[in-house]
C-alpha cells in the first residue's frame, strides 16, 4: 500500500476511535476549545501590550508549540511499540504490518504523517483561527492570521522533527546521539554568529520572506527525512528474558502497601520501548528549554526570580507522568480479579508520588543555577508540589484512568482547563511580584484532597457501573 | 448437595438489547457445567454478571452462598475467573504476572504454586519472557494458571479452550475432570459442542439470551440423537420461533 493510502486509513481509523469513545462531538468540539482560548487570549494582548509587547507575545506563542513539538516528538523512539501504544492494540492498521505486504518503515512514515496533521487540526489551526478571529477588535491586520498559523505550524514541526531525529538516533545508539546534539550545538552557535536566524519560524513572522521560510523547511524536513530512514522498527529476533524483578521491586516498596502495583508501574515504564528515553526527551528536554526560555525572559524583565514560575509549569508537566502511568493498562484488566477500582487508583498516585521525585530533582537543580537562594527556593518547592497534586487530582478526576483518551475530549479538555488555568495564571502573577507569594500554593491542596476523594467514586461507579 | 451458583431470573438489558433474558439455573457443588450458546447469545455477560463484573438490570445470584450485587469482591475473592479477552499485562513476565496475582490474593508458598502451573501445562521454559512476547495458546495458559492459583473451589471460565493445541486441550481437561472430581465446581462456557459432550456433566443451552434448555449431557444427548442435532434443532426452532 502506498503512503498516502496508508495516511488516510489511519486518519479515519483515528477519528473512528476517538469518536466512539466520545462520541464524535466530544471529539470535535475539542478544537472549538483551543481557538475560543485563543480568541480570549489575543483580546487580552492590547492590556498587557506595556508588559508584553507583541512581538515577545509572539516569539511565546511558537515558543509553545516548538515545545509541544518537542514533547510529542519522541516517537522515533518508540520504534514499532509507538504504531500501537496509543490505544493498545486497538489501531488495527499498524498490526496490518503482520498480515499485510506493507513496510513497517511506511507504516511509520504514514503514522508520523498522520499525528503531525492531527496535532496541526487540534491544536495550531484553532489557536492560529481564534487569533485571527479575534484582530479585528485588537486593531490588528487578519491578514497576520495566516501568518500566524504557518509561523506557528514551522515551530511546532522544527520541534517535532528535531526531537525526532533525536530520539531516532537516542534509539540505536547513545554515543550517535551526544555526536549530533554536538554537531547541533556547534552548528547552532555558528549560525547565531553569521546573522542567519536560528528561529526561523520567529524570523518568518516579522518578515515574510522566502529566506526564513526556505531555512525553516529544510530544519523541518531533513531530520524527518533521516528519522524516517534511520528509524529501527524491526523486532529483535531473540525474545529477551528477564529474571523476575517484580518481587525485588516490590519488596523494597513495601512499606507503602500495593507495591506489587507500583513494581508493575515501573516495569511498564522501564520495559517498554524507549525507557529511559522517553523521560528524557518527553519530560527533561522540554523542561530544560523551558528553565533557558525564563532565563532569557527575565532579561527583558529585570529583577524578577523565575523559579517559582518554572515551578508552576514544572508541577502542570509532572502530572502528564500520570498519562504515562496509565498508558499501559485499564481496569478490565484487574476486574476479574478481588481489585477495587479505588484500589488501583490509590496505587497509580503512590506511583505518581514516586515518579515526582524527578521533577523534584529538577527542581533542585533549577534553584542551584538561580541566584534566589533559599527566599525563593522554599516558595518554589511548596508551589511545585502543590501544584503537582492539583494537577493530578484535576486529571483523575476528569479522567480516572484513562488520561490519554479522555483528555481530547472537548467536554473534558475544557473542564481541565478551567479548573487548572486560573490558579496557576494567579500563582504565575503573584509570584512575579514577589516569590512569597509562592506559598498561596498550598491552599490547593485542600481541592485536590477533595477532587481525588471524589475522583475514587466517579470512577468506580464508571468501571463498574451499577456498584 | 450446596449449590455453589443459584440465578434468578437474571437479566442483562445494553440499552434496547437484552443480552440476558430472565435465565434461572443452579449449579451444584462437585459439577461441571457448560453454557452452549452460539456467538452473541450472552454467555459472555452471564460469566460477568455472575462474578461481579457487571451489575445485572434485574434478578439475582449467589456464588458460593454471597449474593453477586452485595459483595461482587468478595465473591472474586472466592472464585478463579477466566475473562473472554483480557490478556496478561505486556510488561510483566509470565512468572512476574503469577506473582503478581498471588501478592493481590494474599497468597503463601507462591513458588511452588508457579512451579506446579508452568510444570502441569509445560511452560516454565517461558516463564521469563514477557507476556507480550508469548504465543496465544501460551498467553491461554497463563490466564488458567491465574484463575487456580488459589485453589478456589467454584471456577468460572469463557471459552476456556480456545488457541490451546490439542495437547494442552487434553491436559486441561483431564485437568477439569479431576478438579471436579475432587470436589471443584466448574461453570464454563463454550459454542464448541464436542467439549461441552465430551467432559460437561450438564449443559445449558443458550440462544439470544434465554436460557432454552437444561439438562444432564446424557439426557440431552441421549434420546438417539447427537448433541448437535439436539442443539442445532433447538436453537433454529428458536430463531423460527
Ligand atoms: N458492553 C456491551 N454493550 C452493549 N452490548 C453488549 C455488551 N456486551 C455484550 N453486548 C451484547 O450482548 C449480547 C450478548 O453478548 P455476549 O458477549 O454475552 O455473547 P457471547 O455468548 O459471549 O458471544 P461469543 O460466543 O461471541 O463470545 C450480544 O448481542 C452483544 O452484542
Ligand atoms: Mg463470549
Amino acid at each position: 500500500m502506498p503512503v498516502p493510502d496508508l495516511f488516510f486509513t489511519m486518519m479515519k481509523e483515528e477519528w473512528r476511535m476517538h469518536s466512539t469513545v466520545f462520541g464524535s462531538r466530544g471529539f470535535a468540539l475539542f478544537p472549538v476549545v483551543v481557538a475560543t482560548f485563543a480568541f480570549l487570549g489575543s483580546l487580552t494582548l492590547p492590556v498587557f501590550s506595556d508588559v508584553l509587547p507583541h512581538q515577545t507575545a509572539a516569539l511565546l506563542a511558537l515558543v509553545l508549540f516548538l515545545l509541544m513539538g518537542v514533547m510529542v516528538g519522541s516517537f522515533g523512539l518508540m520504534g514499532r511499540e509507538f504504531m500501537n501504544r496509543r490505544f493498545g492494540q486497538a489501531s488495527l492498521i499498524a498490526y496490518a504490518s503482520r498480515s499485510l505486504p506493507v513496510s513497517e518503515r511506511r507504516i511509520f512514515a504514514a503514522f508520523f504523517a498522520k499525528d503531525t496533521v492531527y496535532y496541526i487540526l487540534l491544536y495550531v489551526l484553532p489557536f492560529a483561527a481564534g487569533f485571527t478571529a479575534a484582530t479585528p477588535f485588537v486593531s490588528l491586520d487578519p491578514a497576520l492570521g495566516l501568518l500566524a498559523f504557518v509561523s506557528l505550524t514551522l515551530a511546532f514541526l522544527m520541534g517535532l522533527s528535531a526531537v525526532c531525529l533525536l530520539s531516532t538516533l537516542y534509539a540505536r545508539s547513545v554515543r550517535l546521539l551526544i555526536g549530533a546534539a554536538a554537531v547541533l550545538a556547534v552548528s547552532g552557535i555558528a549560525v547565531s554568529h553569521s546573522g542567519i536566524p536560528v528561529f526561523p519560524p520567529y524570523a518568518f513572522l516579522l518578515d515574510p520572506a522566502p529566506r526564513p521560510l526556505v531555512l525553516a523547511l529544510l530544519l523541518i524536513l531533513v531530520p524527518a527525512a533521516a528519522s524516517v530512514l534511520l528509524v529501527t522498527v524491526d523486532y529483535p529476533d531473540r525474545t529477551k528474558r528477564f529474571r523476575n524483578s517484580l518481587d525485588p521491586i516490590a519488596g523494597r516498596l513495601r512499606r507503602l502497601g500495593s507495591a506489587h502495583f507500583i513494581a508493575k508501574d515501573a516495569l511498564d515504564l522501564l520495559r517498554s520501548e524507549g525507557g529511559a528515553g522517553k523521560v528524557i526527551f518527553s519530560f527533561l528536554l522540554p523542561l530544560g528549554l523551558i528553565w533557558v526560555c525564563l532565563r532569557i525572559l527575565i532579561r527583558f524583565i529585570p529583577g524578577i526570580d523565575p523559579l517559582v514560575v518554572f515551578a508552576v509549569l514544572l508541577g502542570v508537566i509532572s502530572a502528564t507522568i500520570y498519562n504515562w502511568l496509565t498508558e499501559f493498562d485499564s481496569f478490565s484488566a484487574y476486574a476479574f480479579l478481588p481489585v477495587e477500582v479505588a484500589g488501583v487508583i490509590d496505587a497509580k498516585l503512590k506511583s505518581y508520588a514516586l515518579a515526582n521525585l524527578l521533577p523534584l530533582a529538577v527542581l533542585v537543580l533549577a534553584a542551584a543555577t538561580s541566584a534566589g537562594g533559599a527566599g525563593s527556593f522554599l516558595p518554589a518547592l511548596a508551589t511545585f508540589l502543590s501544584v503537582s497534586a492539583y494537577t493530578l487530582a484535576v486529571t483523575v478526576y476528569l479522567t480516572g484512568l484513562y488520561p490519554n483518551v479522555m483528555l481530547y475530549h472537548a467536554g473534558v479538555f475544557l473542564r481541565y482547563v478551567l479548573a487548572t488555568s486560573p490558579a496557576l495564571l494567579l500563582l504565575i502573577f503573584a509570584s512575579l511580584l514577589n516569590p512569597a507569594y509562592g506559598f498561596l500554593s498550598l491552599l490547593l491542596v485542600l481541592p485536590a484532597a477533595l477532587l481525588i476523594a471524589r475522583g475514587r467514586t466517579r470512577w468506580r461507579a464508571w468501571e463498574m457501573p451499577g456498584y | 448437595m450446596r449449590q455453589m451458583i443459584e440465578a434468578v431470573d437474571l437479566t442483562k438489558d445494553y440499552g434496547s438489547v437484552t443480552a440476558v433474558n430472565r435465565v434461572s439455573f443452579s449449579v451444584a457443588e462437585g459439577e461441571l457445567f457448560g453454557l452452549l450458546g452460539p456467538n452473541g447469545s450472552g454467555k459472555t455477560t452471564m460469566i460477568r454478571m455472575l462474578t461481579g463484573q457487571v451489575r445485572p438490570t434485574a434478578g439475582s445470584a449467589r456464588v458460593m452462598g454471597l449474593d453477586v450485587a452485595d459483595d461482587p469482591i468478595a465473591v472474586r475473592r472466592l472464585v478463579g475467573i477466566i475473562p473472554e479477552q483480557e490478556t496478561p499485562p505486556s510488561f510483566l513476565t509470565a512468572e512476574e504476572y503469577l506473582h503478581f496475582v498471588a501478592r493481590i490474593r494474599n497468597l503463601d508458598a507462591v513458588e511452588e504454586r508457579c512451579d506446579h502451573w508452568f510444570d502441569l501445562l509445560e511452560f516454565g521454559e517461558k516463564r521469563n519472557v514477557l507476556c507480550k512476547d508469548l504465543s496465544r495458546g501460551t498467553r491461554q495458559k497463563l490466564m488458567f494458571a491465574q484463575a487456580f492459583l488459589h485453589r478456589p473451589r467454584l471456577a468460572l471460565i469463557d471459552e476456556p479452550l480456545i488457541n490451546l493445541d490439542p495437547i494442552v486441550q487434553r491436559t486441561v481437561k483431564d485437568f477439569l475432570e479431576d478438579y471436579v472430581q475432587d470436589g471443584g465446581t466448574v461453570f464454563l462456557s463454550t459454542h464448541i459442542l464436542e467439549i461441552a459432550a465430551e467432559i460437561c456433566d450438564r449443559i445449558g443451552v443458550i440462544h439470544n439470551g434465554r436460557l432454552l434448555s437444561c439438562g444432564r449431557t446424557e439426557d440431552l444427548a441421549g434420546s438417539g440423537r447427537s448433541l448437535e442435532r439436539f442443539f442445532l434443532d433447538l436453537v433454529r426452532g428458536d430463531a423460527g420461533a
